[in-house]
């Protein structure tokens, strides 16, 4: 070992062995030479500990600390394998979404399976999560994995099982409830058994120390150099892939979603001079167990100091997601090489064809206007009815939100994916929706606000402080897609995190957020129908007005800059009406996920390749999409109602991996 | 087959019109305007409404301990689970969830009245438009619940025309409780202990109740103090770790059923070493809701009686007929 290397191990060694003894008196009664007593004679613990304090030192101190140093280390450690993997620095079990396929995998079975909880949860799990990892690989392409794409295929994933997981959980409350600590990460021990059930579990780990780093050190030639040297590349993924899923998903399992620790450790292990596939993985390792050891004990230390108890879960998403843009923030180099390539159409669309699209969304508005479900002599029955007074003062302000909002969001998507050469990018996957969302859940639970007083000004602030931020971290790094990724995946964790932490609190008030979450229309008043919809269409205005900047744009910025462009001052004043639009959307209806995706696709599949002409296509299909859901949500399961956030969710993120697959086949 | 539908129809027509002639002639006497103090102020209704409609669980329980079928309540299948007492008859209509219930179907159904609690106060503006609104805030850390939720019962009876039924059944309740009370003394004669209850939230943190929860305001009409002051809060409980239980000291702890990891407690070195589980002075109690209307304190009493009767140091006679079983009778 070089001597740089053994400082570097033995310090951090050091820095866990002072964090552990630290962790150990959060919240201790017993001295300090007892607690050494203890230690020593561990064996004979039983006979030992008497007190009250000595017991909870002993039965729920040091698992939790052991347990902090297991799940930390594994996270970590799996980390690194998959970051290396995929030679993807923004690659962990948090940004491909596997943590959300075992959540909602253990929603399902809680809620409808809940005599199988106890011996099938680590299972169901990990099957969750081995299904989610499956099908961000079938979008992606396992030869695809060491860009971005494969990291917004990973949130969008992780958006549509949220929401189905959220859907499940709004309409069975009260089964789902003792769902909530565990979701939010919680280390705290009640004796070894958690201990004891997971150590053997993670011994597979030793099978990665084996044959990761020869595997790892074949795969940095490139794919075909290892190929070149024997090596069955596939298998030899899949099979590591697999041995670390099972790491986490059964570490998930015990206890809970703990995100950023496995996306963070191997970016520090690097940023300190981790350079051989093995060093990484080792250091990764015992650098996750000391941020999780640490962080843990900030989580207790925070529980004794506010009446709430603050799961360990929480305090790693608050360090975390600031810590990640603060790591990463040098590989955020400029990418202008880039250039926008859509989906491939056989079709060709001209301007004619508005109208008739236009046709279309007002038939869907006719039938949700005229056609639901209603209950005649205490029987439900399909009805077309012209809405009586009453129903019309409920049904057009609903309506109008969906229009408004549908095209608003399918508009700030256009100008989104051209303005950062993604096709994969959508306003609700960058920070700009969640911000608002962010200011809105925190008002809720830290201000005491109504979530459902949908106070707009909160949400403008949340949104344009994040637009604010990138900015200001955008100029600096020429305004890189991935700058703009990582601050979506670090706020998005930050939200669920927070969430979740509402969720553990365990009254009604969480129930309240969870339904805001779901982006519904119910609660939208006439005023705020008109002020969104009047907002939306100046918005669209000046982004039809502009559609010149945007085609130079998506061209390239040296090709824009060579046509006259004063290309800084269109991205700014274009990224802002992106979050103009996330912002009020959000404030009025709750976040809503996908239509900023799917509808700039289908204006293309349909031919509309033209930013002036994909505008318009995109927004009207938007609006299509949010009509026809909000409709089938206030009657697929009437009397009750699935929110057409949620709906539009599942519909649209089904609709875009079947075409992201088929894209990949023709391809 | 037209002509069959019609006729179906028509025969219904026919019974709904008997229906409401029959109802109209018994309810001549109740046509005068009434005035109810609900959570806003003084409402007017212009007569005794007859069709009522209500949107929370708890303003649901109020209405049903009162004699009355609610024409609709939300989420029923949710109510069945887990407030149970008192039952919804088959004859109610499900209006979909306590956060979005279902306007349009609730219009149908043209009640008199619709009640709602704090979850549906922001849809006031648009139920207004249906039928008059009367609102009953139960839950607030700034009020006393249990006060609230007597006051609202009262008040509710005032609306329905039902004021000497609630008087009654409240008075049969304080009875009820005083029977308990002194079932409880002679179990306990040297002194009652003092209790805390909680719900297990998971097998390290629970759901502490303190002030503002039904289940201390039950113990202190039995004449229980709390085994750990708790201040108020809007709905009684507060997540505490696990061990903050050991503040229970001489007291005796009461967790709430269900908790599905129940069976775990029993190997758990560190559940045994709390001193209300050393002194055996632990019980379950048969679950009960926690955050109901004003019989619902009776149901509490009842729960926590029937636990703390099983682990005190004098075991009541058996020849002694059990309070919940006289209640029975006297529904009947």
């Amino acid at each position: 070992m070089h001597k740089y290397q053994i400082f570097r191990y033995s310090t951090t060694l050091l820095f866990l062995l002072l964090m552990t003894a630290m962790s150990a008196q959060v919240d201790t009664q017993i001295s300090l030479s007892s607690q050494w007593h203890l230690l020593v004679d561990f064996s004979q613990r039983h006979l030992l500990a008497n007190s009250f304090d000595e017991i909870m030192f002993v039965e729920s101190q040091l698992p939790r600390i052991v347990m902090a140093i297991m799940v930390g280390a594994t996270l970590g450690l799996v980390g690194s394998l998959m970051q290396q993997l995929t030679q993807n620095p923004l690659v962990s079990p948090l940004t491909l979404g596997t943590a959300s396929g075992a959540w909602l995998a253990l929603v399902v079975l809680n809620v409808w399976f809940p005599g199988f909880v106890g011996e099938y949860a680590s299972l169901a799990a990990m099957l969750g999560a081995i299904l989610t990892l499956g099908l961000v690989i079938l979008i992606t392409g396992i030869r695809n994995m060491s860009g971005l794409p494969v990291v917004l295929a990973g949130m969008a994933v992780n958006i549509l099982l949220g929401a189905i997981a959220t859907a499940i959980i709004l309409l069975n409350d009260q089964y789902a409830k003792n769902l909530f600590i565990w979701g939010a990460g919680d280390l705290a021990q009640n004796g070894w058994q958690q201990v004891q059930w997971l150590a053997p579990k993670l011994s597979v780990a030793v099978l990665i120390f084996i044959f990761a780093p020869r595997i790892l050190s074949l795969l940095r030639m490139g794919q075909t150099g290892a190929a070149a040297r024997g090596l069955n590349i596939v298998p030899a993924f899949l099979g590591l892939f697999t041995l670390g899923l099972w790491l986490v998903a059964s570490s998930i399992t015990a206890v809970g979603v703990i995100s950023f620790i496995g996306l963070l450790a191997p970016n520090i292990a690097r940023q300190l001079g981790a350079r051989t596939p093995k060093d990484e993985l080792f250091f990764s390792m015992l650098l996750g167990a000391l941020v999780l050891v640490a962080t843990d004990a900030l989580a207790m230390l925070l529980s004794t100091y506010t009446f709430d108890l603050v799961p360990s879960g929480t305090a790693a998403a608050l360090i975390g997601a600031p810590a990640l843009i603060w790591f990463t923030r040098r590989k955020m180099g400029a990418q202008d090489q880039l250039s926008l390539t859509l989906p491939k159409s056989r079709y060709q669309m001209t301007p004619k064809a508005l109208p008739l699209m236009a046709l279309c969304l007002l038939a869907f508005s006719v039938i949700s206007l005229f056609i639901s479900k209603a209950t005649v002599e205490q029987e439900i029955v399909w009805l077309f009815s012209f809405p009586d007074a009453f129903g019309w003062q409920i049904r057009w302000p609903r309506l109008l939100t969906s229009i408004a909002s549908g095209a608003g969001l399918a508009v700030a998507g256009v100008l989104l994916q051209r303005l950062i050469y993604n096709p994969l990018a959508s306003p609700d996957i960058l920070g700009i929706s969640a911000g608002a969302t962010l200011a809105l859940v925190g008002g809720t639970i830290f201000l005491g606000l109504n979530i459902f007083d949908g106070t707009p000004a909160i949400a403008f602030i949340g949104s344009m402080s994040v637009l604010g931020l990138l900015l200001i971290l955008g100029k600096r790094h020429q305004y890189a897609p991935s700058m703009l990724v990582l601050t979506g995946i670090a706020l998005t964790a930050l939200i669920e995190a927070m969430v979740q932490f509402a969720l553990a609190r365990g009254d009604e008030t969480s129930y309240t957020i969870l339904s805001w979450l779901a982006g519904s229309t119910y609660r939208v008043t006439p005023v705020s129908a008109l002020v969104l919809t009047s907002a939306v269409v100046l918005l669209i205005g000046f982004a039809l007005l502009t559609s010149r900047w945007l085609t130079l744009i998506s061209a390239g910025r040296e090709f824009a800059k060579a046509r006259g462009l004063n290309v800084p001052r269109a991205f700014i004043s274009l990224l802002s009406c992106v979050a103009l639009l996330c912002a009020i959307v959000t404030a009025t209806m709750g976040p809503v996920a996908f239509v900023g995706l799917l509808a700039p696709h289908m204006a293309v599949i349909l031919g509309a390749k033209k930013a002036e002409l994909q505008i318009p296509t995109a927004a009207l299909l938007g609006a299509s999409l949010m009509v026809f859901s909000d409709w089938l949500g206030q009657n697929l399961v009437y009397p009750s109602q699935i929110a057409a956030g949620t709906l539009v969710a599942i519909v649209g993120g089904l609709y875009f991996i079947v075409l992201l697959i088929q894209g990949r086949r023709m391809a | 087959m037209l002509a069959a539908q019609l006729s179906v129809i028509l025969a219904r027509a026919v019974l709904i019109t008997a229906m409401i002639l029959v109802s109209w002639g018994s309810q001549a006497e109740s046509q005068a305007p009434v005035q109810v103090e609900d959570s806003r102020g003084l409402q007017t209704l212009v007569q005794v409404p007859s069709r009522v409609a209500v949107l929370n669980w708890d303003v649901a329980e109020q209405v049903l301990e009162l004699g009355i079928t609610p024409i609709a309540m939300p989420d029923i299948a949710g109510y069945r689970q887990w407030v149970m007492k008192p039952q919804v008859p088959e004859s109610v209509l499900d209006i979909g969830t306590r956060v979005e219930p279902n306007f349009q179907r609730l219009a149908t159904l043209k009640p008199d009245v619709i009640i709602i609690a704090s979850p549906q106060l922001d849809l006031l503006p648009k139920l207004e438009l249906i039928a008059p609104v009367l609102f009953f805030q139960t839950y607030s850390e700034h009020h006393n619940n249990a006060k609230a939720a007597l006051d609202n019962f009262k008040q509710i009876a005032k609306a329905l025309g039902r004021e000497e039924l609630a008087s009654a059944r409240l008075a049969k309740m304080y009875a009820n409780i005083e029977q308990m009370k002194a079932r409880l003394e002679a179990a306990y004669p040297d002194k009652l202990p003092k209790v805390t209850t909680f719900r297990f939230a998971s097998m390290t943190s629970i759901y502490q109740y303190g002030d503002n929860s039904t289940s201390q305001y039950a113990l202190s009409l039995l004449g229980i103090e709390p085994a750990i002051a708790q201040g108020r809060t809007q709905w009684g409980a507060r997540q505490k770790r696990l061990k903050d239980l050991r503040h229970v000291d001489e007291g005796i702890a009461l967790y709430f059923r269900p908790f599905a990891q129940e069976s775990q407690l029993e190997s758990s070195v560190m559940w045994h070493a709390m001193p209300f589980v050393r002194a055996k002075k632990m019980n379950s109690v048969e679950s009960a809701w926690n955050y109901g209307g004003a019989i619902s304190i009776e149901y509490m009493a009842q729960a926590l009686t029937d636990s703390l009767l099983e682990i005190a140091p004098v075991k009541p006679e058996l020849t002694q007929v059990s309070v919940s079983t006289q209640q029975g009778e006297l529904n009947q």
